[in-house]
């Protein structure tokens, strides 16, 4: 008995060939793409490997920092100018701006929506009523998020200045139709998972579906959707800067501006702004995210 | 009964907080300004009616699809990079490579952090522009703006990851005499590798829509080829384009959920 127990184990552990799950099969094709990716950089053209070993490269590069650090000219660098901190305070202040209304616009959007996108919800899981128009609108807010998620928020900020007026709104609509559709997508997987009973007690004391979503849905979701929203905002004030460069709001344009006119502590100054956003939001974020857990 | 709360801590402070903020972002924008351009109205209508048809030429599809595969060759040289950068730092930054009594191990593990954020702090394409200031446009330069933020996440995660294992197989293998390297090699990093694995592939994923705008430092792919029709007003493409975003995304995206699935649930 004893013997064969052990003989057991032993095959168990013994070091064969593993299975080849999908995961193991997936690991090994991305492999191989990888691969196949790296031989294609090198191959179409100039790569830029052998620029590594120039010397004229790194003495670019030092240049370049010089520049940034100001120590090509006898005159104060931007950074040490309180004037100059003054002066573009007030695209930081829009840059800012920019962010929250972002995830004003990402969070209404989403807000509206979540529920209406989750299965459980249109399938009536919770005790209420499907219905073939909820059935469709799950499907078909499913596929906007999913259309609006799949576009990077620069690729949107190119199409919306198409036909608005370059200013904040066209930047902090192209962050938040992307993340709308990321926020909606998290949040409805959360209302998939939530605990029915609440709902179905609703509903089997005669509760109508606007009253189970009110009182049975919304007050469980509503933490892990904010908590959402503040993650995601940390993201996009990462972001504006980007979506700046083509939609001219705030502190892009003038990074843009200033790298192209060779201004290079100008743009060291942009960058420490941009680093202060980063940090402030980052610990804003975190203290209003401990605010959301509702006990 | 729980003890009363401080305001500061009071979840009426948040709603306050994040009505109030929105609504001061909407104050900041210039409503009297005229919103759309002139010729805005019929520009956003002749994008909308270029969707029928959307140029689907063969010799455009040809296009497309070598912008794709620039796309993904970007993402997927951009995510190794961003696992060299991520996973050396992201070991250290766990500090498993100490023992517990050692006195470098808190500062190490407190300035490779401070490292990893400060790489992830700047976004992909702000790295890209700077480089190409630097040292100029080559397509090594982009991979590695696009590995280093990359590289800061990854580093975090791992360090996360590679923290949250159960303690117990770690002593034993500590008690049977272990080094501390040991123990992360046989003890830490096989308990945590689907975890790593799997949140690899969630980061490939964005690469990849983070490759598509790499474009704008003059990067091919994707967004490069948007851009192109964009500027010389050839609609019907730009729908192309963006439908073949729209897949290659939609493909990388269900891959991953199925490998993630996979590997979390077995």
């Amino acid at each position: 008995m004893e013997g064969m127990q052990a003989g057991k184990t032993g095959t168990i552990l013994r070091p064969g060939r593993r299975p080849l799950t999908f995961a193991r099969l997936s690991f090994y094709a991305f492999f191989f793409l990888v691969t196949v990716a790296w031989v294609y950089i090198f191959w179409d053209g100039d790569s830029g490997f052998t620029d590594l070993f120039r010397e004229q490269t790194w003495d670019n590069a030092g240049r370049f920092l010089g520049q940034m650090a100001g120590m090509d000219s006898d005159r104060r660098p931007a950074y040490l100018q309180p004037e100059q901190w003054w002066a573009t305070s007030k695209l930081a202040y829009n840059t800012l701006a920019m962010s929250v209304l972002a995830i004003g616009i990402a969070g209404g959007g989403a807000f509206l929506t979540f529920m209406l996108a989750a299965r459980n919800v249109t399938n009536g899981d919770l005790g209420n009523t499907p219905s073939p128009a909820g059935a469709v609108l799950f499907y078909a807010l499913r596929v906007y998020y999913a259309f609006t998620r799949a576009l990077p928020e620069l690729v949107w900020a190119m199409l919306i200045v198409f036909f608005l007026s370059p200013g904040i709104l066209p930047g902090a609509i192209a962050l938040g139709l992307h993340n709308l559709g990321i926020v909606g997508r998290l949040t409805a997987e959360v209302v998939e998972d939530l605990d029915p009973a609440p709902a179905r007690a609703l509903r089997s004391s005669g509760a109508g579906l606007f009253q189970i979503l009110l009182y049975g849905v919304l007050p469980q979701a509503l933490p892990h959707f904010i908590t959402y929203l503040l993650y995601r905002w940390e993201v996009v004030i990462r972001t504006t800067v980007v979506v700046g460069f083509v939609s001219a709001g705030g502190l892009g344009r003038e990074f843009r501006l200033n790298l192209s006119y060779f201004h290079y502590d100008e743009v060291a100054l942009i960058l420490l702004w941009y680093l202060l956003l980063v940090i402030g939001v980052d610990f804003l974020s975190a203290w209003l995210r401990k605010l959301a857990r509702f006990e | 009964m729980k003890p009363r709360r401080a305001i500061l801590e009071s979840p009426h402070l948040l709603t306050v907080l994040l009505i109030g903020a929105v609504a001061w972002s909407l104050a900041t924008v210039n409503w009297s300004a005229p919103l759309v351009h002139t010729g805005g109205g019929k520009s956003a209508l002749r994008f909308l009616l270029a969707l029928f048809p959307p140029d689907l030429s063969p010799e455009f599809l040809l296009v497309c699809a070598n912008a794709a595969w620039q796309t993904l060759a970007f993402a997927l040289t951009g995510i190794t990079v961003a696992v060299i950068i991520g996973f050396p730092l992201g070991v250290v930054a766990s500090g498993a490579l100490f023992s517990r009594e050692s006195r470098i191990r808190v500062p190490v593990m407190l300035a490779v952090r401070f490292v990893l954020g400060a790489i992830r702090a700047i976004h992909e394409l702000v790295w890209a522009v700077l480089f190409v200031a630097a040292i100029g446009l080559s397509p090594l330069a982009a991979i590695i703006a696009l590995g280093l933020p990359y590289g800061g996440i990854l580093g975090r995660i791992y360090a996360e990851f590679l923290e949250d294992v159960p303690e117990e197989p770690l002593v034993a293998l500590q008690s049977a005499g272990a080094s501390s390297l040991q123990v992360l090699v046989f003890g830490r990093l096989p308990m945590c590798l689907p975890d790593l694995v799997s949140y690899t592939f969630y980061r490939f994923e964005c690469s990849v829509r983070a490759a598509a705008i790499l474009s704008f430092v003059g990067i091919r792919g994707i967004g490069y080829e948007i851009q192109i029709s964009l500027g010389d007003l050839l609609l019907g493409q730009v729908w192309t384009l963006l439908f073949v975003l729209l897949a290659i995304v939609a493909l990388v995206d269900f891959w991953s959920g199925r490998v993630r699935h996979n590997l979390l649930t077995t």
